[in-house]
């Protein structure tokens, strides 16, 4: 259940005797309910698209740091993230909570670090691996050279992790 | 009655009332690290890059008045680590080629980057589309390392009364624009002796036919790094950036 707005607290199924208080309810009076069919990852992924759209671009932490949260739960939502994204999150938000100029900025991170705290396994599971992906696909990047050389060849494939030669170590 | 004052990183410094932290700091010699700011400019607090924490609490020091008994962390890994993601943060988000641009060595972006250690971007770089505008005659305007700290914005309308740039557009999607129907800096009545033509940080606003003038060895934060320089910072006129 997210009270008061997406910049509001996530409260988690264990938490719903929990009394709210003042402090709680920062933003607005407003409750909303996830059912237990949601993913509550992609409810976070939603609300970083939304924080990202709403920064004015003033300050440097809001405007750059809710772009790269975005980026990070892109990544995940596309199986190829890994831990590194979410100590991203978690350093962004830091940041983010006491560099930004307004409200806004300051618990843009808010959901996505309640979510993370408290529905974890929403995020693991997607995750890859534990260590680190790259976002971008070497193969993929082959691929205008390829049509430029007219070459298909499995010489002129980047053969990956998949086929048995890894990337990483 | 004893002059205010407050503690820098442990050192007093006295200020008058109705000073920043910033300017306090600038007129006792003591480095806190900036982008937006300029002595001569009313403060505008976008950049963050001069977050400190005052009894306690992140404030933008450029932004904050300063008070009697205040203290002030400045110099500390945390806070560094903060302005290093900053600086990483404004380099991913436009296009920085220090090696083939004409403001390298005079960048206080790049100087600051040497300042706090930053080895490298860290984040993913954003590449914007950002076509520059080599329009007019004597200035050329290269968006790509604009990092909308908005100086020629203020330099422009507060002392050129011209008012030739904007910011536009909100978000990651917020960008420098030229106040001409065309959009391009010709179309304006722009110049060289203009105020906003000699304030950017970066290598935005460049003089033409002039690009590496100064030898690598003496450009500016050559001799000195930009921690050095904050009695230079402080002096900064029309005068002497001209
Ligand atoms: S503006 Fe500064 S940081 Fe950017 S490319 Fe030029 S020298 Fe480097
Ligand atoms: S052009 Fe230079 S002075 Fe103007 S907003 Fe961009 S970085 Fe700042
Ligand atoms: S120098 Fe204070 S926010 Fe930029």
């Amino acid at each position: 259940m997210q009270v008061s707005g997406a910049s509001g607290v996530c409260l988690a199924m264990h938490e719903f005797s929990r009394r709210i208080a003042f402090e709680d309810v920062p933003t607005a009076g407003a409750f909303m309910v996830f059912g237990a069919h949601r993913d509550m990852f992609e409810v976070a992924r939603n609300f970083a698209h939304f924080f990202a759209h709403e920064s004015c671009g003033f300050c440097t932490p809001c405007r750059v740091g809710t772009s790269l949260v975005v980026r990070c739960m892109d990544k995940i939502a596309k199986g190829l993230g890994s831990q590194h994204e979410i100590r991203e999150i978690f350093r962004i938000h830091r940041l983010l909570n006491v560099a930004s100029h307004c409200g806004l900025g300051q618990a843009a991170c808010n959901p996505v670090f309640d979510t993370l705290n408290k529905f974890r396994p929403a995020y693991e599971r997607r995750l890859r691996s534990l260590d680190f992906e790259p976002a971008f696909d070497l193969d993929g990047a082959l691929a205008s050279a390829r049509q430029m050389t007219g070459r298909d060849d499995p010489g002129a494939h980047f053969v990956g992790e998949s086929q048995g030669f890894g990337v990483h170590p | 009655m004893k002059q205010p004052t407050f503690l820098l990183d442990g050192m007093p410094v006295p200020f008058e009332e109705g000073q920043t932290i910033m300017d306090a700091a600038m007129a006792a010699d003591a480095f806190i690290p900036h982008l937006c700011h300029h002595p001569e400019f009313k403060p505008q607090g976008s950049c963050k890059l001069c977050t400190v924490k005052a009894n306690g609490r992140h404030v933008s020091s450029c932004t904050m008045q300063a008070r009697d008994g205040m203290e002030v962390e400045n110099n500390t890994p945390d806070l560094n680590d903060k302005r290093r993601t900053l600086l990483q943060m404004l380099f991913v988000e436009g296009n920085h080629f220090c090696p083939s641009c004409e403001k390298s060595g005079n960048c206080m972006l790049q100087a600051l980057a040497y300042e706090l250690e930053m080895l490298s971007p860290h984040f993913d770089q954003f590449y914007p589309d950002r076509p520059v505008d080599a329009s007019h005659p004597d200035v050329l305007l290269d968006f790509n390392r604009c990092i909308l700290c908005e100086l020629c914005v203020r330099a422009s309308r507060d002392v050129d009364g011209k008012s030739v740039f904007a910011l536009s557009g909100r978000g990651i999607g917020k960008h420098l624009i030229v106040n001409a129907e065309s959009g391009r800096l010709a179309d304006t009545d722009f110049s060289l002796l203009d105020r906003a033509a000699h304030v950017c940080p970066v290598g935005v606003i460049l003089e033409k036919r002039k690009g590496f003038a100064v030898p690598i060895g003496q450009r500016l934060y050559d001799e000195k790094p930009i921690g050095q320089q904050m009695e230079r910072l402080a002096a900064r006129t029309a005068k002497v950036e001209v």
